[in-house]
């Protein structure tokens, strides 16, 4: 199973976003691969903001980080959740582990054209930290997390397989 | 599958080269054709097609696995990418429950049973009613793979003398034969069967789960992919039982479509095309699906097939195989 460094923003993501994705993702069942809705989302990335330039940190890999050490984050949806925040408070969080001194994160909703900064606070690293015991709990519990409310799952790469019956 | 990209099927031969990013067909007659490859799901190759090396590592890079059939319409082998959806954990849990004699022996009776339902659905209910019956009795009391695997045999037994019933004389099968098949009707049955495994192992690579690992057939046996004979069991007759009656029922199967020789038969070149036609257009017919409440085409019934198994290995959720429901 995963250790604490393994955990990456798709985990933190996943975590606030669905429980029994998580649990699946970490073993193994990848199906936003065959899901148009992910492979037109990956185009766009690959086509906008081809300015800014992606940071591998190994688990985890942020869409930007500017001069000011503030992290950035485009979504392609139109409505923030807490999801997004955690996800780009756990970057902060894995580069203060490296030592670059990161500000905050700012989310871009290019589809409403709104961003939402959040300035990287001791009670959010407190959170992070939180939220990767968190995940590594729900990851090596042996039974999964329960489905969630059908209509919670409209649009999910993982509907296929949770409500197949 | 459920992507936008889709299959492409070769039924003349050709050369396959790199352009770039997009793969150009090179046919002995007719302008070449060029495919962006993003378009590619996989590829079905019913005739000798050329590869070379750079198209081999662009296929690889897209995922794109290709699937051979030889000229006499068996499955002659495939060109699978690297094993990038298998994990660690899945496997295990189905290797765990493999090798668990009671949870794997649940699972080959499942498969057996809902082949039976499937074969009976489509040849004919009535005439089916007592070879049903036994089938039924002697899955209930088989206690070994091989028990369960000679019930099935004493089924389709009886489901092919049915199915002769309904068939022009040229075309009955008069006990099924394999490698090579005995007669036309032989023929046709091995071809879809054929098609229908490459579709399958297709389906299951892009699961988690080995494809070697099975429930029913030995695992692993001569190099097979062993869960793919599993699972393309519960489907083989909607396609192959099913197109059969079909043609010969509309007039549209002509001895001229079949090659016979003394107690060998295959497909003619004309013949072949005609049901890579049938079995392409029939993979692309879609149903309201029951639980996902969407339509689904019976390609992607083989995925969700696969799918399920997956989930009786991570969360032991109780596998029903497809039944045709409608």
């Amino acid at each position: 199973m995963i250790g604490p460094e393994d955990v990456g923003g798709v985990h933190v993501k996943y975590l606030y976003h669905c429980r029994r994705q998580l649990w699946l993702y970490a073993r193994g069942m990848r199906p936003e691969q065959l899901s148009a809705t992910v492979q037109l989302g990956e185009a766009v990335h690959e086509t906008s903001y081809t300015r800014s330039s992606p940071v591998d940190l190994g688990a985890a890999k942020l869409d930007h980080l500017d001069g000011a050490a503030w992290v950035h984050e485009v979504k392609s949806s139109s409505r923030p959740s807490r999801a997004d925040e955690a996800q780009a408070m756990h970057y902060c969080y894995r580069l203060r582990a490296v030592g670059v001194d990161a500000q905050g994160g700012i989310l871009h909703y290019p589809k409403t054209r709104r961003t939402k900064r959040l300035p990287y606070t001791t009670q959010a690293a407190e959170q992070a930290e939180a939220d990767i015991a968190e995940v590594l709990a729900v990851v090596s519990a042996p039974d999964s997390p329960p489905l969630l409310a059908r209509s919670a799952c409209r649009g999910c790469s993982y509907a296929d397989y949770c409500w197949n019956e | 599958m459920p992507t936008a990209a889709r299959t492409y099927w070769l039924t003349t031969s050709c050369r396959i080269r790199r352009k770039d990013q997009s793969l150009r067909i090179e046919r002995p007659e007719g302008a070449p054709v060029h495919i962006p490859v993003t378009d590619v799901r996989d590829i079905v190759a019913c005739e000798a097609v050329d590869l070379n090396t750079s198209v081999i590592s662009l296929l690889n890079q897209h995922r794109i696995n290709v699937h051979f059939l030889s000229h006499y319409g068996d499955y002659a082998g495939s060109l699978l990418t690297a094993d990038t959806s298998v994990s660690g954990q899945t496997v295990i849990a189905q290797v765990g429950l493999a090798a668990d004699q009671t949870a794997s022996l649940e699972i080959a009776r499942a498969i057996v049973a809902s082949t039976a339902v499937n074969v009976r659905r489509v040849v004919d209910r009535r005439l089916l009613n007592r070879p049903m019956a036994v089938l039924e009795a002697s899955i209930a009391d088989a206690t070994t793979r091989e028990q369960l695997m000679g019930a099935e045999g004493t089924f389709r037994r009886s489901a092919w003398a049915v199915l002769d019933t309904r068939l022009p004389d040229w075309l009955r099968l008069d006990g099924r034969s394999r490698r090579p098949p005995r007669n036309a009707g032989n023929a046709f049955i091995s071809y879809v069967n054929g098609i229908i495994y490459a579709r399958m192992l297709s389906a299951i690579r892009l699961t988690p789960l080995h494809t070697g690992v099975a429930f029913l057939h030995s695992t692993m046996e001569r190099q097979r992919h062993s869960l793919v004979l599993d699972l393309a069991e519960v489907f083989k007759p909607l396609f192959a039982e099913r197109l059969l009656l079909r043609l010969a029922g509309r007039g549209q199967l002509k001895p001229a479509h079949f090659e016979t020789d003394v107690n060998q038969a295959m497909l003619s070149e004309t013949g072949r095309k005609l049901i890579v036609q049938t079995v392409r257009d029939e993979l692309a017919v879609t149903i309201q699906h029951r639980s996902l409440g969407r339509n689904v085409a019976y390609d992607e019934l083989l995925y969700l097939e696969a799918l399920q198994l997956t989930r009786r290995c991570l969360e032991g959720t109780p596998y029903k195989p497809f039944r045709i429901w409608w």
